[in-house]
C-alpha cells in the first residue's frame, strides 16, 4: 500500500522498526475531564497492523474519548500513546493535522457537508495534501467504487440516505490510505441492516491491510463477527479478547481477565 | 484555494450581498469624511496662501506721499496688485455689497476714507505680510493698515476645527467598518464551521482553512470600498455643478474630488480590513 505522505510533519523520515511494532500503544493512559472523576483511568491497549478491533462499552464509558485522544482532539492528562512509534501526546499543535493525515476518521453523525457533491466530499481530503487534480479524480473515483457509489460523485451528498452519506464518510476516510481508521460509533444512526452493511465495508477495508478501531455499542453488532473486543466501562479497559467466543466467555463469567 | 474561495461565495452569495452592501454604506461615510476633510483643507491652504490688505489713507493725504507709497508698493515682490479706491468709490461699492436700507444710503462719501487695496501674492507667509504692514504703517499719508488677519484666523480655526471633527468621525466610522467586517465573517464562519470541522479532521492545517475565507473577506472588503468610491463619485458629480460656483465665489476655491492615492489607500483599506476581520473571526473556530 502506498502512503506517499509526511508522518506527522513535512519531510518527516519513515522508520523501517516501525513495520514491527504495534501500531498504537495506549500506556497508563489518564484522562481527566472532572478532576475527580477520570474518563478513563489507567489504560493500557495494544493494537497490531492490520487488526480489527471493536471498542465497546455502555455509552458514557470513553469509547469516543480514547478514539479522540488518538486524533488529538484531546491530550491526555497522564501517560503515552504511540502511534507508530510515535508519542501522540508530545506532538505540537502545528503536528497535529500531519498526525491525522495518517487516519481515518468516521463519525456516528457522517460529518459530511450536505451542499457538496459527494465528489468534493471525498477530494477535500486530497485536496489538503496539495494532490494533483487529475490523481485526485483517480483517486476519489477509486475510492467511491470501493464504498459502492461509483458513478455518484456529482450527485449533492444531502439528496442521498443516511447509508450512503456514511458511506461517503467512508470513502472519505480510505481515499488517503491512511495507516489507521477509526470509527466512532458509525453505525449509530443507521437501521440493523445497514449497520451491517457498513461493517461489512469496513471488514473489506481492514482486507486490504489497514487497521480499524471501530467503536460501537451494538451488541448484536459486536456478536455478529470474530473479531477482537476491547471493552471500557467507566473508564477502564476491563476486557480485550480476540474473537467472537472471548466475548461471549467474557460476559458469562468465566475466562474474564482484566487488563487496564 | 482560489476554487474554494469562489465556492464560498458563490454558496454564501444572498449573506455576502448584504454585507458588501451596508459596507459600502460604511464605507461611503469614510469616503464622505475624507471628502470633506480634503475640502476642508483645500480651503485651508487657499486662505492661508492668498491674502489682502487695505491700505486707508489720511483725511487730505498729499498726492505725492500717496504716489511714493503706491511705488513702494508695486515694487515689493510678495504685492500682486495695488488698487486706489476714493471715498466715492468705497461707498459706491459698501451700497452696492451690504443690500443696506435707504437711510445708510444717504451717508456722505466722507464717511468712507480713500484706500489702496492691495492684493498679496499667493504663498505669501503671514509674518511677511505682517512686516509689510509695519512699514507701510509708518507712511504719513496711511491711516490705517487692514490685513483681515484675525477675521482669516478666526476662519482658518473654524476649518480646522472641521477639519478635526471630519478626521473623528472618519475613524470613528472605520471602527464600525472594522467590526460590520468582522461581524459579517463571523456569521459566514459561523455557518461553514461544519466545513471547517470536517476539514480540520481530514488533516488541513490552519492556513489552508483560512486562506479561502481571508480571500472572501479581502474581496468583500475591497468590493464594498469600490462602490463606496463609486457612489461618492456618483453624488459628487450631482452636486457639485450646483454648488462650485457659490464655492468658487464664497471661499475662492472649487470643489474637489478624493485624489487617486486617497482612493486606493480606500480600496485597499477595505481590502485589508475585511482579511484582518476574517482571519480574527476564523480563530475560535480552527481548534478541532
Amino acid at each position: 500500500m502506498v502512503r506517499p505522505f509526511a508522518f506527522f510533519r513535512a519531510g518527516a523520515r519513515a522508520d523501517s522498526r516501525a513495520a514491527q511494532r504495534p501500531i498504537l500503544v495506549f500506556d497508563g493512559v489518564f484522562k481527566y475531564f472532572r478532576e475527580d472523576q477520570p474518563t478513563l483511568k489507567d489504560v493500557y491497549l495494544e493494537v497490531e497492523r492490520g487488526e480489527f478491533a471493536f471498542i465497546t462499552g455502555p455509552s458514557g464509558a470513553g469509547k469516543s474519548t480514547l478514539l479522540q485522544l488518538v486524533y488529538r482532539k484531546h491530550t491526555v492528562d497522564q501517560g503515552r500513546i504511540l502511534f507508530c512509534g510515535r508519542d501522540i501526546a508530545r506532538l505540537t499543535d502545528k503536528s497535529i493535522p500531519f498526525l491525522r493525515r495518517n487516519l481515518g476518521i468516521v463519525f456516528q453523525d457522517f460529518k459530511v457537508i450536505p451542499h457538496w457533491t459527494v465528489f468534493e466530499n471525498v477530494a477535500i481530503a486530497l485536496e489538503i495534501l496539495a494532490m494533483p487534480r487529475r490523481l485526485v479524480r483517480s483517486r476519489v473515483a477509486e475510492a467511491l467504487e470501493r464504498v459502492g457509489l461509483a458513478g455518484r460523485g456529482q450527485e449533492r451528498t444531502e439528496s442521498l440516505s443516511g447509508g450512503e452519506q456514511q458511506r461517503v464518510a467512508v470513502a472519505r476516510a480510505i481515499v488517503t490510505e491512511p495507516a489507521l481508521i477509526l470509527a466512532d460509533e458509525p453505525t449509530g444512526n443507521l437501521d440493523p441492516h445497514l449497520a451491517i452493511d457498513i461493517l461489512t465495508l469496513f471488514e473489506e477495508i481492514n482486507d486490504t491491510g489497514t487497521t480499524v478501531l471501530f467503536a460501537t455499542h451494538d451488541h448484536s453488532l459486536i456478536a455478529s463477527r470474530d473479531h477482537r473486543i476491547v471493552s471500557i466501562d467507566e473508564g477502564r479497559v476491563i476486557e480485550a479478547r480476540t474473537g467472537l467466543r472471548s466475548w461471549h466467555g467474557a460476559v458469562g463469567g468465566p475466562g474474564v481477565a482484566a487488563v487496564g | 484555494m482560489m476554487a474554494r474561495a469562489r465556492r464560498g461565495l458563490r454558496e454564501e452569495l444572498r449573506l455576502y450581498l448584504v454585507a458588501v452592501t451596508s459596507l459600502s454604506v460604511a464605507f461611503l461615510c469614510v469616503g464622505g469624511a475624507l471628502l470633506a476633510t480634503t475640502n476642508l483643507s483645500a480651503v485651508a491652504e487657499r486662505w492661508g496662501e492668498s491674502g489682502r490688505m487695505s491700505i486707508y489713507l489720511r483725511d487730505g493725504a498729499r498726492a505725492e506721499d500717496v504716489a511714493q507709497l503706491r511705488m513702494v508698493l508695486e515694487g515689493l515682490p510678495e504685492v500682486g496688485s495695488v488698487e486706489s479706491l476714493s471715498s466715492e468709490d468705497a461707498r459706491g461699492l459698501f451700497l452696492e455689497h451690504s443690500e443696506v436700507s435707504s437711510d445708510l444710503a444717504s451717508l456722505p462719501a466722507e464717511v468712507f476714507p480713500p484706500s489702496l487695496e492691495v492684493a498679496i501674492a499667493e504663498g505669501t507667509p503671514i509674518q511677511r505680510v505682517d512686516a509689510i504692514s509695519d512699514r507701510v504703517g509708518r507712511f504719513r499719508a496711511v491711516s490705517d493698515v487692514e490685513t483681515y488677519r484675525s477675521f482669516f484666523d478666526r476662519l482658518g480655526s473654524l476649518v480646522s476645527a472641521g477639519t478635526n471633527l471630519a478626521l473623528v468621525l472618519g475613524l470613528l466610522v472605520a471602527l464600525c467598518v472594522f467590526a460590520v467586517i468582522g461581524n459579517t465573517i463571523r456569521l459566514a464562519v459561523a455557518r461553514r464551521r461544519s466545513e471547517i470541522e470536517v476539514m480540520k479532521l481530514c488533516g488541513a492545517t490552519d492556513n489552508f482553512v483560512r486562506g479561502p475565507f481571508v480571500l472572501e473577506g479581502t474581496f468583500q472588503g475591497a468590493m464594498s470600498a469600490v462602490l463606496a468610491v463609486l457612489a461618492l463619485g456618483v453624488l459628487f458629480s450631482t452636486v457639485r455643478s450646483s454648488i462650485d460656483a457659490s464655492l468658487a465665489e464664497l471661499m475662492g476655491t472649487r470643489a474637489v474630488f478624493l485624489d487617486a492615492w486617497m482612493l486606493v489607500a480606500l480600496i485597499a483599506a477595505g481590502a485589508i480590513a475585511g482579511a484582518a476581520g476574517s482571519a480574527l473571526s476564523l480563530r475560535r473556530y480552527l481548534t478541532v
